[in-house]
């Protein structure tokens, strides 16, 4: 591969007059050369994202639709789990050779900014090659960190509880808008007593949820560089947990654990769960039941403390193909026929062009789309808050951490002892 | 045989001096200047040959040893320039419950691994010894697991076998026995692990197979005239004779054991979106140098813990040598 790339760079050099020197020159100090330009001037880009096959074939047809607009321009993609993802980017990132744009999430903006690895698209954005207008609910400002654009949001989504509708309604439950934490503790018992399965899977050890949770206390999850809560917030609600998982409201973790990476409720081991509203998908793939996406629990009977959360395109600073990148993720995001190919499968579209383009037909998506209608009615929206670099490995820690809890192979003292440490050194505090 | 390099035929067809001998005629005497001259031309021919190796080692193993042995004296994240710490990451290691854990976990797998692996592969090493029909065909099968064991589809074969509602899980429950998967569970995962080492120990049973067929007849013939049974004509013939490729077994796949990565990693990864098993489960040390290096980017810090790793490892082969004054016996005067 190496001799096949210097081949080709020699004959640039040598077929192209002093442009095509200038191009070849830049694809030479680009370290692996991957974004090299060829002699008829066809750039190529490479595009690195998470997610499995099902994902990857939506992917590659979006992609011979932009190559067919964009002749000039090839987009090589790779794509692994969400966890291989990132050690791989880091590797590369670190090495010098990140993927020209690659999908990103909010915990990671701030981590790569610091390391100096994400392209500010600002300037792309200014000059034409990537518009910003369009965007529903404010997810334009998403990917702003410190007057930086360093993503774009691709889709949005937002917290929900994930419920096996049957078991709800054996149980005679049914969750509104603005039920609070007694409501749902009290379902919980009513699940538990009335249909014998547990009503939840554990959302102790869902940071997002906990976030939502904080919010609605006037705190957050994290600050722009630190955590948001103290050490006896976090003790009160994995209390909360234990005592739930005692009482055999929760599911006991050891099951879930042995099932994974099937989910509990699919597993019919739990009534619901909280996650992504776009994850539900994948209930309905893995389970016999019905499944319908319940509101957040409130504390005061109105906030949520919900915010819409996205996956992004986020482009590379040693890119040497911005304006190229640039026209690449302004396609996938504006673009409607895109929309129709992707579906809800990276959230609901974030630009109203792409939203009104594609509407589900499935009761699932339908499900989605309803879920994301009733918030905007409910104006349960709020701006979301600021991820620190480290924010990822702090999340990783608190899903450890709570399962250890779970399983019992720590006290809930321990846990949160361990969860500071951990999330101190993470963050650098 | 290091004396009589010069009598080595491909080194003469590779010489082009018009003194050397012919290819088949007597050996004279050279002059002392002469085979100098020689010595030299053929330690130049050897390093050449070598050099591939040299460069390998140089720029694959030591060069990284050495930047290791530094990084692990900073903090170092990839991305920014290494930050000389001093001890640091030692000290935070020793104080860290997860490193103490992997290294419990750790220690536990080499204790427990080991010593069964290795009875496993002397037991079918004494069973095959014997001359039976079919015996090409039995060696060939149980040493197969070790040629592809170590591979990463065996381990995810492993992980299917071992999983929630798989073949193990299902067969415990037509016992009666209903604790789900081992792979999930924190507490059995590293069984599975213990199973899959067991499992390779072709190894370890060739090189006893080959101990075993060195053990002279006359021996056991004597022992038997004097009416000893077979458990002790085992620990006083046997087990004596083959000791010092038992030392070598043990040596070889504690060492081994200690290194366990690959395997690890994958029967216990996606459980909890963790890298190393459901609550740390089979979190063994290599594993978290991994999670420290790979997934939190504290290169420096790992390679603190790939240093320690390789200080432990010393120091038990050094504690294996020392103890073999003891118990391994070497023939006097063997060939």
């Amino acid at each position: 591969m190496v001799n096949g790339r210097n081949v080709e760079r020699r004959t640039v050099l040598k077929a192209a007059g002093a442009t095509a020197v200038t191009m070849g020159l830049a694809a030479t100090t680009g370290c692996g050369g991957d974004g090299g330009a060829s002699a008829d001037g066809t750039v190529t880009i490479r595009y690195a994202w998470w997610g499995a096959e099902d994902r990857a074939q939506r992917i590659n047809k979006t992609i011979a639709l932009f190559e067919k607009k964009y002749p000039k321009i090839k987009v090589k993609t790779d794509f692994q789990p969400y966890l291989d993802f990132w050690k791989k980017f880091n590797t590369q990132a670190s090495g010098g050779n990140p993927p020209d744009v690659f999908q990103n999430a909010i915990g990671f903006l701030r981590k790569y900014d610091a390391k100096n690895v994400l392209l500010d698209l600002s300037e792309q954005a200014e000059a034409g090659n990537l518009r910003m207008e369009g965007f529903r609910a404010g997810l334009d400002k998403f990917g702003e960190i410190d007057g930086k654009l360093l993503g774009v949001p691709v889709g949005s989504n937002s917290m929900a509880l994930v419920i096996d509708k049957p078991v709800y309604t054996r149980a005679g439950i049914k969750p509104e808008q603005g039920w609070t934490w007694d409501d749902f503790d009290a379902a919980m018992r009513k699940i538990r007593d009335k249909t014998g399965r547990s009503g939840d899977s554990g959302m102790y050890g869902v940071m997002y949820l906990y976030d939502l949770y904080l919010r609605q206390n006037g705190k957050a999850f994290f600050t722009a560089d630190g955590l948001g809560f103290t050490e006896s917030d976090l003790t009160d609600w994995w209390t909360k947990a234990e005592k739930g998982v005692k009482d055999g409201v929760y599911t006991d973790a050891k099951k879930v654990a042995q099932i994974k990476p099937k989910s509990a409720v699919a597993a019919e081991l739990a009534g619901g769960e909280f996650t992504w509203d776009n994850f539900t998908v994948r209930y309905t793939a893995e389970g016999k039941s019905e499944y319908g996406l319940a509101p957040i629990p409130t504390t005061d009977g109105k906030k949520t403390g919900q915010y819409l959360g996205s996956l992004m395109l986020s482009a590379s600073k040693r890119t040497q193909h911005p304006k190229e990148v640039a026209q690449f993720i302004d396609f996938m995001v504006h673009d409607p026929e895109v929309a129709k190919i992707m579906g809800y499968d990276r959230g609901v579209p974030a630009t109203q062009a792409q939203y009104d383009a594609y509407q589900p037909t499935d009761e699932v998506n339908k499900a989605i789309a309803a879920y994301e209608e009733s918030l905007v009615k409910a104006g349960v929206l709020e701006p979301i808050t600021p991820h620190p670099n480290g924010a990822d490995i702090c999340e990783s820690a608190f899903l450890r951490i709570a399962e250890e809890l779970a399983l019992g192979k720590r006290s809930v003292d321990e846990a949160v002892k361990q969860f500071f440490t951990e999330s101190k050194t993470a963050l650098g505090t | 045989m290091g004396t009589t390099v010069t009598h080595a035929p491909a080194m003469e067809g590779l010489s082009e001096d018009k003194d050397s001998e012919p290819r088949h005629g007597p050996v004279k005497p050279e002059r002392p200047a002469a085979l100098k001259r020689r010595r030299r031309r053929e330690n130049l021919a050897g390093y050449l040959f070598m050099s591939p190796w040299i460069a390998g080692f140089l720029l694959l193993t030591a060069g990284p040893m050495v930047a290791s042995l530094y990084f692990a004296f900073t903090d170092y994240n990839l991305f920014d320039a290494p930050r000389w710490i001093g001890l640091e990451n030692f000290s935070e290691m020793f104080g860290d419950p997860r490193w103490r854990h992997s290294v419990q976990v750790t220690l536990w797998y080499v204790v427990v691994g080991t010593p069964l692996k290795l009875i496993a592969a002397l037991g079918v090493a004494l069973l095959l010894a014997q001359s039976r029909r079919g015996q090409a065909f039995y060696r060939a099968a149980f040493y197969a697991p070790s040629l592809i064991g170590a591979s990463v589809s065996i381990a995810i074969v492993w992980k299917a076998i071992f999983s929630d509602d798989a073949i193990v899980d299902r067969i415990q429950k037509s016992f009666g026995i209903d604790v789900g998967g081992w792979t999930g569970d924190p507490d059995m995962i590293i069984y599975s692990l213990v199973a899959l080492t067991v499992w390779q120990f072709g190894a370890p049973m060739v090189i006893f197979l080959a101990g075993l067929k060195q053990v002279p007849r006359e021996l056991y013939e004597a022992a038997e005239v004097d009416g000893a049974g077979k458990l002790r004509r085992f620990w006083n013939i046997t087990l004596p004779m083959i000791s010092p490729v038992l030392f070598f077994n043990v040596l070889l796949e504690t060492i081994h054991s200690f290194q366990i990565f690959s395997s690890a990693y994958i029967v216990g990864g996606g459980a909890g979106g963790n890298a190393c098993g459901p609550a740390d489960g089979s979190m063994v040390y290599t594993c978290y140098l991994y999670v420290q290096g790979f997934e939190n980017s504290r290169m420096g810090l790992a390679s603190a813990m790939a240093w320690m790793l390789l200080v432990a490892v010393a120091l038990v082969t050094a504690v294996l040598f020392w103890s073999q004054k003891r118990w391994v016996h070497y023939e006097e005067g063997a060939s």
